[in-house]
């Protein structure tokens, strides 16, 4: 009896090592870098994000966004939904500026103000967490049915998002199936579903996630993306001066 | 109207002679058209009338833009302001805020029309604002979208972070010169170094004097931005100013402003032996209040602008509420205090001005 519970504890044990060598990650920094591809299709690129607010379930608000990306340092986003028309905001690396019609010139903006929102500027427009965080490996674990890795991210630059998020990355797939957002402070203040995916010219881009509020928890806003298409941008587009004629 | 159809028309054309072909559409952005249209109505009601006049009055405004955008080729740009007001009669008046045509060509941007250009990077004030409309400190952001752009023509050249601009701005061509306007021709430098947008002006009008000056901001860590400004036309005038935002999206922005006392920079009703003046502004504001449960659609601002010589100030409140994606209601009001007839804000002639007003936008 003795014997034979300490060959099934042996082959359980064995089974379990196996199975950890198999999802640890080889490489966390490849791992979070093919999971931007999921949002950066391209080096350069452009797509249109629609974002919903809802409310107790129910949809309060709609915004869109066309978005112009040139590598990870260059963003140019359009507002372009009736109340946020005529505004435009540029990332230049960690630089921020937007431009309101009202003012009629770019205005520097902290990265504090990008923060707003369920889904912020932050949210639409900094996508490239390879650049913009440190990767360390946490541990394996289920959301689901889905094994994921999860992987901490650290903040390594002022033009972060966040301070830190907490990620999940499919083990089959690489692809991101779910985040949590912490500000400096520590506060837990959104968490991210990665609802589904569409093909476009043979790669695995994202079509829809879902952003929660933690501190408001009534309250969540669904991101969609559409028209995913290569651009090639020149490079005095993204000037902060010439902000409104992209 | 006549001669900004016909720059409109003008470009049209040469985008059809000059469209690119379809083997070029992933070159820069892709043609595209944008329009809106706003269309607000306010009301306003002036308490403590110090002067005899109308304490009730209402604005109705339409105000359409249209822009169409050949890739990042050619740009053609309209944005007009119809107004109607009441007050003790009724005035229409039809106002051009832009209308121009702008051509890209390898580094080079070129632009002819109407154009609303701000070079200041103050808020409230500007001592390096050659080329922008004037500023209100008490209405910074041109709450009403009113301010109107120069007639001129422009050259940009862009290039590796830099910017260097020359433009020829007309006292009115076409449309009405402003008292005290001259043509003017500026230059400016604009690069971003180390994270400091900074610009070097110059500039020469028709006025007695060349302006010189520069500005800049800059960004400290996640919360603190900070910027300022120095112009020189027969004496200095200094600008200092920053803006904090907290985690939870309230900020505050300070200004501090100087100019010397001579006909360019000395507001319209301040006299000449009144002597260099100082002036400090203070705002809070917070868009979206959505900590607090069913506040989710409002904004709130409080702002104070004074004048440090004669103690005279003023206090701006806004309010508004979005109502679905295309209405916002709002209120604004103004309360000047100060020594009447002898202060720069104690001589305005109410002591409350409170003006109520919806917006629609499409």
């Amino acid at each position: 009896m003795f014997k034979t519970l300490s060959l099934l504890m042996v082959c359980a044990a064995a089974a379990l090592a196996g199975t950890a060598r198999n999802l640890v990650p080889p490489n966390v920094e490849a791992l979070l870098q093919r999971s931007d591809m999921a949002r950066n299709g391209w080096p350069s690129y452009s797509v249109r994000v629609k974002i919903l607010n809802f409310e107790d379930g129910k949809q309060d608000e709609e915004h869109l966004y066309q978005v112009s990306q040139k590598g990870a340092e260059k963003t140019h986003v359009e507002f372009l939904s009736p109340r946020e028309k005529g505004q435009y905001l540029l990332m230049l690396g960690d630089d921020m500026w937007i431009y309101l019609p009202d003012t009629s010139r770019p205005v520097r903006i902290t990265p504090l103000e990008r923060l707003t929102g369920n889904a912020s500027n932050g949210d639409v427009a900094r996508t490239h967490y390879a650049i913009d965080y440190n990767a360390v490996y946490l541990r394996t674990e289920k959301v689901g049915a889905t094994p994921c890795y999860v992987l901490e991210l650290s903040a390594k630059r002022k033009g972060s998002t966040y301070h830190r998020i907490e990620y999940w990355l499919s083990v089959a797939t690489g692809l991101p199936v779910k985040a949590e957002f912490y500000l400096t402070s520590g506060k837990h203040i959104k968490s991210a579903t990665f609802d589904a995916y569409q093909q476009v010219d043979g790669k695995t881009l994202l079509r829809r996630m879902t952003i929660y509020d933690c501190i408001r928890k009534t309250s969540h806003s669904v991101m969609e993306y559409s028209g995913f298409a290569p651009r090639k941008f020149p490079d005095k587009l993204f000037q902060q001066g010439r902000l409104d004629r992209f | 109207m006549f001669p900004y159809c016909i720059v409109a028309i003008g470009a049209l054309f040469y985008g059809i002679s000059a469209a690119p072909t379809d083997d070029a559409a992933p070159e820069g952005p892709p043609n595209e058209t944008r329009y809106a249209l706003a269309l607000t109505d306010e009301a306003a009601l002036a308490a403590g009338l110090r002067t005899p006049g109308a304490d009730k009055g209402n604005a109705l405004l339409l105000q359409p833009s249209f822009t169409y955008r050949a890739g990042d080729r050619w740009i053609v740009s309209t944005s007009l302001a119809g107004l109607a007001h009441t007050e003790s009669g009724t005035g229409e008046q039809v106002r051009v805020r832009e209308a121009y045509f702008g051509l890209s060509e390898g580094d080079f941007d070129f632009t002819i029309g109407k154009r609303l250009l701000r070079w200041g990077t103050g808020y409230a004030f500007t001592a390096t604002g050659v080329l922008d409309p004037p500023r209100a400190a008490t209405d910074p952001s041109d709450r009403l979208s009113l301010n109107e752009g120069r007639e001129m023509a422009k050259v940009d050249w862009v290039h590796d972070g830099q910017d260097v601009t020359v433009a020829w701005a007309s006292a009115g061509v076409l449309g009405q010169s402003r008292t005290g306007m001259y043509d003017t021709t500026a230059v400016r430098y604009n690069v971003l170094v180390k994270g400091f947008d900074t610009s070097v002006i110059a500039a020469h009008d028709g006025g007695d004097a060349n302006i010189g000056g520069g500005n800049f901001t800059r960004v400290f860590g996640d919360a603190l931005e900070l910027h300022g400004e120095f112009a020189w036309r027969q004496g200095a005038a200094v600008l200092a100013g920053g803006k904090y935002t907290i985690p939870s999206g309230v900020t505050f922005i300070g200004e501090f402003y100087t100019p010397p006392n001579t006909a360019y920079f000395r507001p319209a009703q301040m006299p000449a032996s009144a002597g260099r003046q100082h002036y400090a502004y203070a705002g809070v504001s917070k868009a979206r209040l959505r900590e607090l449960p069913g506040w989710k659609e409002w904004n709130v601002s409080v702002a104070l602008v004074e004048n440090l010589d004669d103690r005279s100030h003023i206090a701006v409140i806004d309010g508004g509420r979005l109502i679905g994606d295309h209405f916002y209601a709002y209120t604004h009001i103004q309360a000047p205090a100060g020594k009447r007839g002898r202060s720069e804000y104690g001589a305005i002639s109410y002591s409350a001005l409170v003006s109520l007003g919806v917006r629609f936008q499409l």
